[in-house]
């Protein structure tokens, strides 16, 4: 039977190779765009009972994860006018097959763990994103692929929240989502000085700073 | 006898099939396009020359390439059951038996190729090997996907209409990625846009034409039956992959696969329309996008039956 929620699972973790896989900034984060938007109204396809609270706390996640965040930072994009990720620390094929065996090792992983809510897919994907995000945020060198590693890491910290519980999560899920806004906003603010200072965004002219 | 009959209006029907493509091409450039008949006149004029002609320096190896090619072709159709109907052959595993007899047919084109001791040809054999390397990959994951699937070993039982288990009912995620892997390796390995431009006529960028240079006269009939029957091939694997159920009649099973199959055709002159040929550098990262896809498709299918 195909079930709505299979589907986004699938379509998050596929989200993941072509976030690996792409070298260009603006798929990246279109990819950011479409994962927020589905991992925050991905409680909504499993089978929660749909109360007024919960509807307000999705909306409020949709808006800040899926609309805020991403055009937050593809306004950056368009000020600081790079369009593609040039010399990545891993290479984009080699990349592609590290996407892979995270999805492998996540799926074995998820088999072995049983999460309380939701069937194992939900497990995997979260694991897998998680561990995307990380390996985004070391093997690229612009601050702004760096961002959206942490944002991946965040969105896959979010899923393993829905299958923790399905009641107290909302507590340390609205103060986080602040946490990361504003995160989100000093990082965007912090990569424009550092292009006005040194005219690109590499982090690796960061190592050059002394005191 | 329906699996005999379907066989030959197959092999009679793919160069009108790969007609479809340039009619599209030319309907989406305002153009009015060849005949539709145009590879048979084509077909009919090199088989009605003499003999071909045989460069000084060839030896027998390069005019065993093409009828060794072409001769594969053929045994791979017999094996392949059109319109959901039984192959004329089949045993257990005869998938991966299929496969290599496609990578036999392949090296000896590439031989052929060498061995008329152009440096042109030599270049286009050492592309097609390395990009149907990674090709192959793919290849084999869409078949370990149809095995996880349907429990057949046997390339006839997996696509025929054997029982009624509904694929899309039950893994329908996971068959759009294969459906779309194997699209992506049928432009790949038939050397069609994104990959090679089949039209071009410079020696340095060519992949698949720039092997046949040498070729003329009947060889380059056979050489170019042979191509549409490949193509043919995927594009009907392809349309299986599709509808993999049973229609309830002879007659609607067979039209509706020859639609399908036609409905590819005009999705790959619409592809070769819009899109321009990669550079040679990214064509690996293309061809390992499929593989991924279909990498995904296992994993998922998996996942699923614990």
């Amino acid at each position: 039977m195909i079930s709505l929620s299979h589907i986004m699972l699938s379509i998050i973790l596929l989200s993941l190779i072509f976030a690996l896989n792409s070298s260009r900034l603006k798929i990246l984060i279109t990819v950011m765009f479409l994962q927020g938007i589905l991992v925050s109204i991905a409680p909504v396809f499993l089978g929660e009972e749909i109360s007024t609270t919960f509807a307000l706390f999705t909306v409020i996640t949709l808006i800040v994860k899926g609309i805020l965040i991403p055009l937050l930072l593809m306004n950056v994009l368009n000020k600081v006018k790079m369009k593609k990720e040039i010399e990545p620390i891993i290479g984009y094929n080699f990349s592609m097959f590290i996407a892979l065996f995270i999805i492998v090792i996540s799926a074995y992983l998820g088999n072995e763990i049983h999460f309380p809510v939701g069937g194992n897919l939900l497990g995997i994907t979260a694991i897998a994103t998680i561990l995307a995000g990380m390996f985004l945020l070391v093997s690229r060198r612009k601050t702004i692929t760096q961002i959206i590693g942490y944002l991946m890491m965040e969105n896959g910290i979010y899923l393993i929240g829905i299958t923790l519980s399905t009641k107290s999560r909302y507590i340390v899920e609205f103060g986080m989502l602040l946490d990361i806004l504003v995160g989100v906003m000093i990082m965007v603010i912090v990569l424009q000085q550092i292009n006005i200072t040194f005219h690109n965004i590499n982090s690796s002219k960061l190592k050059n700073l002394k005191e | 006898m329906i699996s005999i009959i379907l066989f030959i209006l197959t092999i009679l029907l793919a160069p009108l099939f790969s007609a479809i493509i340039l009619k599209v091409k030319a309907f989406i450039g305002g153009k009015k396009g060849q005949p539709i008949l145009i590879n048979y006149y084509n077909l009919i004029k090199l088989f009605r020359d003499k003999s071909s002609v045989y460069s000084n320096s060839t030896t027998f190896v390069f005019r065993l390439g093409v009828i060794i090619s072409f001769a594969v072709m053929v045994t791979v159709f017999m094996f392949f059951p059109f319109g959901g109907m039984k192959s004329i052959f089949y045993f257990n595993g005869d998938m991966i038996f299929l496969v290599y007899l496609m990578g036999l047919g392949r090296f000896f084109t590439i031989i052929a190729a060498l061995d008329t001791g152009s440096s042109f040809e030599g270049m286009g054999a050492s592309r097609e090997a390395f990009f149907s390397i990674l090709a192959e990959l793919t290849l084999f994951l869409v078949f370990i996907f149809i095995y996880n699937t349907t429990g057949y070993l046997s390339f006839s039982k997996m696509l025929s209409i054997t029982d009624n288990t509904n694929l899309w009912q039950m893994y329908g995620a996971s068959l759009i990625l294969v459906v779309i892997a194997v699209f992506l390796i049928s432009l790949t390995e038939n050397s069609r846009i994104p990959v090679d431009d089949p039209t071009t006529h410079l020696e340095l960028t060519m992949i698949h034409e720039v092997m046949v240079l040498d070729h003329s006269g009947p060889e380059l009939g056979f050489i170019h039956l042979g191509a549409n029957m490949k193509l043919m091939f995927y594009s009907a694997l392809i349309a299986r992959l599709i509808i993999p159920f049973d229609l309830g009649n002879l007659v609607i099973n067979v039209l509706v696969f020859y639609v399908i199959v036609a409905l590819i055709y005009i999705l790959i002159g619409i592809v070769e329309s819009i899109m321009a040929r990669f550079r040679f550098t990214k064509i690996p990262k293309y061809i390992l996008t499929s593989f991924a896809l279909a990498f995904f498709a296992n994993i998922i299918v998996l996942g699923r039956l614990k």
